[in-house]
């Protein structure tokens, strides 16, 4: 066999192979558009081989002519292939191009080539010339040009520039390997397909054409890339097994943590107002298997009294306002369940809510305890109050006796007037009169003393702390006087109310009030135990108030556990008093402290509590 | 004697139970001096006014004790009844011990409390009628002279006439012209009687 055959055989056949792979591809994947095209354009080239052989054996110029014409019909299935494969697998270069490079090769090669009577090349092939190839003879033509012969390399430069501008494209995109693969082809093309056929053309150059090598490059280039991908794609879909594996497994994780911790998860479709919960969970709630939840079926399954917040949680954080969290109570089969749930909004583009996912966890249990503690704390703070309350028996003994006494003497002295000879009503009346605001003194007493020793539900509500220093003090009155000690209260003017309960921030100010003058009981002489009790703001906003006596103060060492529990000085103490106390102003959302006086003897406790209007 | 009628004075920081205790005397046919602060009391009061002081024992400024001690520091003997709001022992021990008469606890009954005032204003002008009599007592002795004192410590103690005679180196007949003058002078009706009232006004016998 000659080489001339040998190498266009060789050409055609690793075109016809990469043509059934890639056919074959399309086949098994009708979306792979590209391997279809890069097909096509194999086929055409293919062609392109067989009538460049033919014209290189051919004997007559008639011959060569015919199969001259014939040639056109591979070249634009070539064209098509490639514009369309670069134009979809690059998805790069101008569409308006690469129809103009299509339209120009379709009305040159099929329509004007088949118009002439010899073709688009030359009008007439003169004579064939013997030129030696592999130390063979082929035959090359000669002949007179067509002058519409310039339609075929306008429409070959056309598509070298829809190459070079795809290329451009692409390297800006950052695929610079598909670029130069494109790029180089191009270069590759301008030289053996666009130079090199004009030049044989126009009679410049002897030589058959090597078209079909010219495109076979750019063709195995291009296939080189499919290649590539398909290696890619089949690394990709390892790993996406891979990782739906992971998936699976996490899920199952998920799963398994989820019922441990009786999670609920859930979606909201805002859109469809369609909730989906974790199926286990479901039955949990109380919904049927196939029931469809919307936003009001949900929220007919949580308890009414919590209903309206959770309504205004969910739409609050769809209007981006915050964060859905919220604990609310659930009422399903079971009874009624505390839940705590927190949601995040999806949006689209737009900023529009889409979704909202969240989980929910059950915390009855926790709620169950918080109660007890919150039961036992009262208790304790109770007891506390009725054993400070105890210390001070005899003050209050005292508050009552006053006008009891008044009382009793006024009435005995009127029952005196009245028995003698000629009463004086007038007097009896005043005295009467007395008897009245007495009583009403003494009334008040007890419904202050009512009011502390009261075992009943902590009440938050504004309040002046002012006002309560002065009750304590009321209460507390006798006590100090029987102590010897002088109270100064320096109370700021307009202070903000805070809120808290009456009864349990008195119980602290009760405790600091008789410990300040227990304190300076024993250690400080009679004319000098002073209690300074001050109410004023604080740096951070809130109110403090600061007691202040001038007794032996608190070793430094112990200054920090003073709010020990069972922390105690007195002999009979229980040591609960400032314990309690604390625990009452955390309550509160405040702070308690004790610190020595810089300047004087003893000590100075203080407590603070956020204002009202900062808590809410 | 002093005929003066006796002044019940009220000392009671709380206006409203001073003002009903005040009433309440009044009511009784007392004599009342009521003061809401017990400095104004020490300022006002009249040792020399026969009658007694009510008092209050938890005032802010005085207690009722110190009001106690300022008085006794006066010479001031006018008895004291406490009233107290509460129940305290050791004080009312110490208010006890330094001479009160009474110490009642609030609200007090009228029974008590007129009872208590009654005996503290007899035990006042007993102790008055009582210090005239020491008083009266002693200005006898002082009329006497050294050996006439001499002589009287010595009858007292209940010595014959030759038994002092002896001791004071003197005549038996001496001794019975002192002891006579003595007598008269004391005016005392016997030696029984001239024991008493040498008794009462301290004097110890040789």
């Amino acid at each position: 066999m000659s080489w001339v055959t040998a190498t266009w055989a060789a050409a055609i056949a690793a075109c016809v192979t990469l043509a059934v792979t890639n056919m074959l591809v399309w086949l098994l994947d009708r979306t792979a558009r590209a391997h279809l095209l890069m097909a096509i354009a194999t086929i055409g080239t293919a062609g392109i081989g067989v009538c460049e052989i033919l014209m290189m054996r051919a004997e007559t110029p008639e011959r060569y002519g015919l199969v001259l014409r014939w040639v056109h019909v591979p070249v634009t299935i070539v064209v098509v292939g490639l514009v369309g494969f670069v134009r979809i697998y690059l998805d790069a270069g101008r569409p308006w191009l690469a129809w103009t490079v299509i339209c120009t090769r379709m009305f040159a090669s099929l329509a004007l080539n088949f118009l002439f009577p010899l073709g688009l090349v030359y009008t007439t092939v003169v004579r064939l010339r013997p030129v030696p190839l592999f130390g063979e003879t082929v035959s090359v033509a000669e002949g007179i040009r067509n002058p519409w012969g310039f339609l075929g390399p306008l429409s070959t430069a056309l598509m070298l520039a829809f190459f070079a501008d795809a290329a451009v494209t692409t390297w800006r995109r950052g695929d610079r390997r598909r670029a130069c693969t494109l790029g180089g082809s191009t270069l590759l093309y301008s030289a053996v397909g666009l130079v090199h056929p004009t030049l044989i053309n126009e009679g410049k150059l002897r030589s058959p054409y090597f078209l079909t090598f010219a495109f076979l490059g750019i063709l195995a280039a291009m296939s080189f890339e499919l290649a590539r991908d398909v290696l890619r794609a089949r690394a990709l879909a390892g790993q996406l097994k891979s990782s739906e594996a992971d998936a699976r497994e996490s899920e199952q994780r998920l799963r398994l943590a989820v019922g441990a911790a009786s999670i609920v998860i859930w979606v909201w479709d805002v859109e469809r107002d369609d909730f989906w919960l974790s199926p286990e969970t479901r039955a949990l709630r109380g919904y049927r298997d196939s029931e469809r939840i919307n936003c009001a079926r949900f929220l007919q399954s949580v308890h009414p009294d919590d209903r309206e917040r959770v309504r205004e949680a969910l739409e609050a954080s769809l209007a981006g306002e915050r964060e859905y969290e919220i604990e609310y109570r659930f009422v399903s089969p079971g009874g009624e369940r505390w839940v705590s749930s927190k949601g995040v909004v999806e949006r689209d583009a737009a900023g529009n809510a889409v979704r909202m996912r969240g989980a929910s966890v059950d915390i009855t249990a926790r709620k169950a305890a918080d109660a007890e503690l919150l039961l036992q704390r009262n208790e304790l703070a109770h007891l506390s109050r009725v054993t400070i309350l105890g210390e001070l028996s005899g003050s209050l003994a005292h508050e009552l006796n006053q006008p009891l006494t008044a009382i009793l003497s006024n009435a005995q002295a009127a029952q005196r007037h009245l028995a003698g000879p000629a009463p004086d009503l007038g007097e009896v009346q005043e005295i009467l009169k007395d008897i009245v605001a007495e009583d009403k003194r003494a009334g008040e007493v007890i419904r202050r003393l009512r009011l502390l020793l009261r075992k009943g539900e902590v009440i938050h509500q504004p309040l002046d702390l002012s006002g309560a220093v002065e009750d304590v003090l009321k209460i507390t009155r006798s006590d100090l006087v029987h102590q010897d000690v002088a109270v100064t209260i320096d109370a700021a003017a307009g202070l903000p109310a805070v809120i808290g309960d009456r009864v349990q921030l008195q119980q602290v100010l009760l405790n600091l009030v008789v410990n300040g003058s227990e304190a300076m009981a024993g250690a400080t002489a009679p004319g000098e135990r002073r209690l300074t009790i001050r109410v004023g703001r604080d740096e951070a906003g809130g109110v403090r108030v600061s007691v202040a006596d001038c007794g032996p103060g608190i070793p430094a060492e112990r200054l920090a556990n003073v709010f020990e529990p069972f922390f105690t000085t007195k002999p009979h103490g229980l040591g609960l008093g400032l314990a309690v106390c604390r625990t009452i102003i955390e309550a509160h959302g405040g702070r308690i402290w004790a610190e020595n006086n810089p300047d004087a003897p003893g000590a100075t406790f203080h407590f603070s509590i956020p204002v009202a209007a900062e808590r809410a | 004697m002093n005929e003066r009628a006796p002044t019940v004075y009220a000392v009671d920081d709380e206006p409203a139970t001073l003002k009903a205790i005040a009433r309440l005397l009044r009511a009784a046919g007392w004599n009342v001096a009521a003061f809401s602060s017990p400095g104004e009391f020490l300022e006002r009061v009249d040792p020399a006014a026969p009658g007694c002081l009510v008092l209050d024992m938890s005032m802010p400024k005085l207690t009722g004790l110190e009001v106690q001690q300022a008085l006794g520091a006066r010479g001031c003997a006018l008895p004291i009844v406490f009233l107290t709001g509460r129940a305290d022992v050791p004080m009312s021990v110490q208010a006890m011990k330094r001479g009160a008469t009474d110490f009642l606890t609030k609200p007090v009954d009228e029974e008590d409390l007129l009872a208590a005032v009654r005996r503290a204003v007899e035990s006042d002008a007993a102790a008055r009628k009582d210090r005239a009599e020491i008083a009266a007592i002693e200005e006898r002795l002082l009329a006497l002279t050294p050996r006439e004192r001499e002589v009287l410590e010595h009858v007292i103690s209940g010595k014959l006439n030759k038994q002092i005679a002896a001791g004071l180196g003197t005549g038996e007949k001496t001794i019975k012209v002192h002891r006579g003058r003595v007598m008269a002078k004391m005016k005392a009706a016997s030696v029984a009687d001239l024991v008493r009232l040498a008794e009462r006004a301290g004097v110890r016998p040789f």
